[in-house]
């Protein structure tokens, strides 16, 4: 069940529900949806937006805040802020605003599939560089760094306050370990030049 | 993977300071401060940079906090981990990235869309 | 079943006015207004609260509003309408519900 807003039509006022929302026309207000919101190639959404997953060919102008993803594809063009844990911005897509995708160091569950996932669509021309061992499944691994084991799945339908310039990281909710920033001025995180670099690596990788 | 005469900083190399260069620069390691390239910065997976970057290219693995112009295109791959502000005429966000910060970017509206200036919240 | 581009899926509430020029279906509920040039389609499942103008309707669900169509009205026979209709020409199928006036002045 999906509905679709055809290019001759223009909705203006509030739009909610339960199934996915497909538009090549126009809308002007706000959407609020459970599932998809998909902008066509010839859709504009002038609107505040919040849904699951949002995939832009269109036009956007205005916030979109959702509990899955937001795609930008190549030919979409949106003005606004993203809230969303993942956000993927194709090559030719055109944005302005700020991406908030939560806990930016925040070691996060299918970073390995996501890894696998980027790197089997990479464009050629992206530089060489040192391939990690394949994606191990995410098999329970003891926790490798001193931060929760029970860091909840990585989507968060409540997203952070709106993130302002440069240096804004929300502290983890537990101690992140040697180098994070947990809160303080990125500018100004310790780095350590040494082997937590080196451990860093692997955690990057694995965690569930 | 270096190119000759690319400039390259190990994992265990700790860089505080400004960085500047014609050629392009390889960062595993370590680097505070500010880097100006005329071409490409890669910081590869590992890498943490924390600094203003000026650059033609900018390819991120690993870590980057701090504001980015660059005159070409910015890259984040999955993996990486990017605090700051990005403007370019091109950026990729690949999916599993983490990215938090501002993005500047020409955006053409059709006509008649009442964009706010800088994006959705005001600034 | 009206072959249309654009349907409003049961499951979507649409609080607003909805304009355009191309035919549309609503199987779930439209608050406020609708204007077409061309066809509206209000399925069983539709519930519309809205003054509609249209170049034709169609309606099997449920509309609470005023219609003007330039062309025609049908009220199908598990179509419910409170409104008045403003059209040349308009049919109610037997088994509808319909309170309001009807006016086929041209």
């Amino acid at each position: 069940m999906a509905t679709v807003v055809g290019d001759r039509i223009f909705i203006n006022g509030n739009l909610q529900g339960d199934e996915d929302l497909t538009v090549h026309g126009r809308i002007k207000g706000t959407v609020n949806i459970s599932k998809s919101l998909i902008v066509e190639p010839s859709g504009i959404v002038e609107a505040e937006v919040q849904v699951a997953n949002a995939v832009v060919s269109g036009v956007v102008v205005g916030n979109i805040t959702a509990t899955d993803s937001v795609e930008i594809l190549k030919g979409g063009r949106m003005v606004g802020d993203i809230t969303a844990p993942r956000v993927i911005l194709t090559d030719g897509a055109l944005f302005r605003g700020g991406i908030d995708m939560g806990d930016v160091k925040a070691d996060d569950s299918g970073l390995a599939d996501a890894r696998a996932r980027a790197a089997a669509s990479r464009r050629p021309g992206a530089p060489a560089r040192v391939e990690r061992p394949a994606p191990r499944p995410a098999a329970a691994r003891p926790a490798t760094r001193p931060s929760s084991p029970a860091r909840p799945t990585p989507p968060r339908p409540a997203p952070p306050p709106a993130p302002r310039a440069a240096a804004d990281v929300p502290s983890a909710p537990t101690g992140m370990g040697a180098s994070a920033a947990g809160g303080g001025g990125p500018p100004a995180a310790p780095k350590p030049p040494s082997p937590p670099g080196g451990r860093r690596k692997k955690i990057l990788l694995k965690r569930r | 993977m270096a190119a000759e005469g690319s400039g390259f900083i190990g994992k265990s190399i700790t860089v505080r300071g400004t960085l500047r260069g014609e050629s392009d620069l390889v960062v595993e390691g370590t680097v505070e401060g500010t880097i100006e390239l005329r071409d490409q910065l890669l910081v590869q997976t590992g890498g943490r940079v924390s600094a203003d970057v000026q650059v033609a290219n900018l390819t991120v693995y690993g870590e980057l906090t701090g504001s980015v112009a660059a005159n070409a295109a910015v890259s984040i791959n999955a993996g990486a981990r990017v605090i700051g502000d990005i403007s370019a005429p091109r950026v990729i966000i690949e999916d599993g990235a983490r990215f938090k910060g501002r993005i500047e970017m020409e955006v053409p509206l059709p006509e008649g869309l009442g964009a706010p200036s800088g994006g959705g919240r005001g600034r | 079943m009206a072959n249309a581009n654009t349907i409003i899926g049961s499951s979507i509430t649409i609080d607003g006015e909805i304009t355009g020029e191309e035919d549309l279906v609503i199987q779930g509920t439209v608050k406020g207004k609708v204007s077409l040039k061309e066809s509206l389609f209000v399925e069983s499942s539709g519930t519309v609260e809205a003054d509609i103008q249209v170049a034709a309707v169609e309606i099997s669900g449920q509309v609470t509003g005023n219609v003007v169509a330039s062309d025609k009205v049908e009220l199908k026979s598990d179509g419910r309408m409170v409104g008045d209709i403003k059209a040349p020409r308009v049919l109610i199928a037997d088994g509808a519900m319909f309170k309001g006036h009807i006016d086929m002045e041209r």
